[in-house]
């Protein structure tokens, strides 16, 4: 009897193992699996959910122009629900179980830091599109490369727009995870290279929706302006509140929120004046890399929205993988990373040139929301308009 | 008695009570009176000394950010700084309105059946999204959905009682706790579900309110503020001066004698998880239109439910309301003057529990007996 048991145990056990093992081997030849993990729901599902434009936009057009090295592209696109937990399941599971071919980022630094030690054990590569915190290239990693500008300077252009309209004291306030830490820590860097004065740097917990306190705190210690490195829930939360409180400051900046088209469209007119950063914009002209009008006019017709700087910089990314697969020649991920370690490119994002560590040397803007649209206003040569700057009190708006 | 039987453990309490039963069965109206006198005169001291314990450690909780803050240089005493003070503190006690009403619920819960609900939270995230739904897609204000969500949490209440709670009454409190935390947790994926896990504001009252020169409030604070201070006077007067608040009184005090009595106690616990599932709800209506939510939000809201009514005081409405008042003030004192306060503010809240729990496990205002 406990044999029969054992046996049935052990049988079912080889079938565990068997079954994915079966149904990577049925994969038709002619394709190829491209699979990752992005947050489709929960908190980063705004700017997430336009990478996942960008990337099922790219994967028809390459469908329609034949593949990728000849052979049709299968989409595997999990949601780890804005949970780095699930995240690093999940892309076990790709790699493991589903067996893809090539690897597609996560977004957010906190999700890519944890994601990047599983590129690691299994040795297989990927552009992270979605991260920006320069420790992740900063621990000696070999198969995670970057595109975007690094975190430290998300709050570059919004310090040096401060200092030029005279504002002697700041306020650096932000999230307390990866990314926004970092972002903080270059907004205290560029205003001591400056000569700001830093009168108050503090971090909240992520769960956090009432800033009524830690805002009265700013305005006590002086502060003229806040460089807030923000999601998109806090970033609002923060606007708002300033508005309900009356609370006057002469600069407020966003890393991430003020970017997504529905920060304005939630907060109405009291986005507007504030700044925020951005990768990149959909504006050839100024920008004038190769493609990008084509980029857009597509998008555009396929979402009924220009793409903004995740959909673009996905996008980026997706080309410069495409660049790296071609000069490989084949799907082998160690190819793969060497091509992508090496490879010098253009695409619709910029230029990919990536040093030792891995990391893109890339310009990113600054922007102001002015009638409800972002009109980018650093760095000088880029700038569509000048700054509003010092934003108008509120009862004179 | 109660106190120590809580301090025992639900094993050893379960003891004592299948220990006094008999007498409750055989002489209902005299024994319980008589163990009551001969306990007075031991319980009143220790109770008057750990009460004096507790205000002597609530008066440190509250003087530490203002320590500090002196430290450090962020209080300053000039009339700018303390119009800052003042806004925060108002804010403050406005939020705790707020929290006390959805509190109450919880307590009254507790207070009736013993049972410690553990998804009390996910009826508040429940109320803001019932809330939110109402405002998108029927365009109906947030504080006029009120007069359809609070039915449909009525019955909603009734229906967890009918089904859940009814099974768990009079097991050990662990019993309660694990159905109602399943219960949260569902309710959590069922929302996710629905309504994904974004992020919801409802843009509602978004100026401000000017009360002197230096201190200002949001308009939606205030108005939250104040409709959680007339329902929670509604229920107040409900129990109070009704025969159903007396009845659910007589319940809560003790269910057997109340039933001796004529009290139908399984109507009663019907009603009073109603009136919590209500309670929440609103405390959901009134929160949404301050904050954004998701589904996970609940458990802050669960956590500070359980944070004030322990400070409060179990099974007390009064207590439920000062608790909140005191938790939400200690919150905005600590984001306000400690360097990297708002960081802080959950340490300063479960360590405020943890210290209650010690000092005086019955809260400010005691244990009811049960």
């Amino acid at each position: 009897m406990t044999q029969c048991v054992l046996r049935a145990v052990a049988a079912l056990m080889a079938l565990l193992v068997l079954v994915p093992a079966g149904r990577a081997e049925d994969r038709p030849k002619n394709e190829v699996l491209v699979g990752g993990a992005i947050s489709q729901t929960g908190r980063f599902a705004e700017p997430a959910g336009r990478q996942v434009n960008a990337i099922k936009m790219w994967v028809d057009q390459v469908n329609s122009r034949g593949g990728l090295l000849g052979r049709k592209i299968n989409l595997v696109l999990l949601d780890d629900k804005s949970d780095t937990q699930t995240a690093v399941k999940l892309y076990e599971k790709l790699i493991t179980e589903d067996k893809v071919d090539v690897l597609l980022a996560p977004y957010s630094s906190a999700i890519t830091e944890a994601v990047a030690n599983i590129n690691e054990r299994y040795k297989m590569p990927f552009v992270a599109y979605g991260a920006a915190s320069s420790p992740i290239w900063e621990k000696g990693r070999k198969y995670i490369f970057s595109i975007v500008a690094i975190a430290e300077d998300y709050q570059k252009g919004a310090v040096h727009l401060a200092k030029q309209i005279g504002v002697k004291r700041i306020a650096i306030i932000g999230e307390d995870s990866l990314f926004p830490r970092q972002s903080g820590i270059g907004a205290k860097q560029w205003a001591d290279k400056l000569g700001l004065q830093v009168v108050l740097q503090e971090n909240y917990p992520q769960k956090q929706t009432d800033f009524t306190a830690l805002l009265q705190k700013i305005k006590a210690a002086g502060a003229e302006a806040i460089m807030s490195n923000s999601y998109f829930a806090d970033a609002a939360a923060q606007v708002r509140q300033m508005r309900e409180l009356n609370l006057y400051f002469k600069l407020f900046s966003g890393t991430v929120g003020p970017g997504l088209p529905q920060f304005a469209e939630q907060l109405g007119d009291s986005a507007e004046y504030i700044l925020g950063f951005s990768q990149w914009e959909p504006l050839p002209d100024i920008l004038k890399h190769p493609g990008m009008k084509e980029f857009i006019a597509e998008y555009e017709k396929r979402y009924g929205e220009k793409p903004n700087y995740h959909a673009g910089g996905t996008y980026g990314a997706l080309q410069v993988t495409e660049a790296a697969l071609k000069q490989a020649g084949s799907f082998d991920s160690q190819k793969l990373r060497d091509a992508l370690a090496s490879i010098e490119t253009t695409t619709v994002f910029g230029r990919y040139k990536v040093n030792d560590k891995g990391m893109n040397d890339h310009e990113g803007l600054t922007f102001q929301i002015l009638k409800g649209e972002r009109r980018v206003v650093f760095p000088e040569q880029w700038a569509e308009t000048k700054a509003k700057l010092p934003i108008p009190e509120w009862s004179k708006r | 008695m109660d106190d120590r039987a809580e301090m025992l453990g639900p094993e050893k309490a379960g003891r004592e009570t299948a220990f006094s039963r008999p007498f409750a069965d055989t002489a209902p109206a005299v024994a319980p009176a008589v163990g009551r006198r001969r306990g007075r005169g031991w319980m009143e001291r220790s109770e008057v000394r750990s009460l004096y314990l507790l205000a002597a450690f609530l008066v440190a909780a509250y003087a530490l950010p203002f320590v500090i803050g002196i430290r450090y240089g962020t209080v300053r005493w000039d009339a700018e700084w303390l119009g800052y003070l003042g806004t925060v503190v108002l804010s403050g006690f406005l939020q705790g309105g707020v929290y006390a009403m959805f509190a109450v619920g919880l307590t009254m819960i507790f207070g009736v059946m013993r049972i410690i609900n553990a998804a009390h939270g996910e009826w508040v995230m429940m109320g803001a999204y019932l809330t939110w739904a109402a405002f998108f897609y029927l365009g109906v204000d947030p504080l006029l959905s009120l007069v359809f969500t609070l039915p449909i949490a009525f019955v909603f209440g009734m229906v967890v009682q009918k089904l859940l709670l009814n099974a768990v009454v009079g097991q050990p409190e662990l019993t309660g706790l694990l159905v109602t935390f399943g219960l949260g947790l569902t309710m959590i994926y069922v929302a996710e579900l629905i309504f994904t896990t974004d992020f919801r504001t409802i843009p509602y009252a978004p100026h401000s309110v000017q009360i002197t020169d230096s201190i200002a409030v949001s308009q939606n604070k205030l108005i939250s503020f104040t409709m959680a201070l007339a329902i929670s006077v509604g229920v107040y007067f409900l129990l109070k001066l009704t025969r159903i608040g007396k009845a659910i009184r007589a319940t809560a005090l003790n269910a057997e004698v109340a039933m001796v009595c004529g009290v139908n106690v399984g109507l009663i616990y019907l009603i009073t998880t109603g009136i919590a599932a209500s309670l929440a709800v609103a405390g959901g209506a009134l929160v949404s239109i301050q904050f954004g939510f998701n589904p996970e939000t609940g458990i802050i809201y669960t956590l500070q439910a359980f944070t004030i009514i322990i400070l409060g005081g179990r099974g007390h409405y009064l207590g439920a309301l000062i608790g909140g008042f005191m938790l939400a003030v200690l919150e905005s004192l600590v984001s306000l003057m400690i360097p990297n306060g708002t960081a802080m503010v959950e340490l300063a809240a479960y360590g405020l529990l943890i210290a209650v729990l010690l000092i005086r496990p019955g809260g400010l205002m005691g244990v009811k007996e049960g």
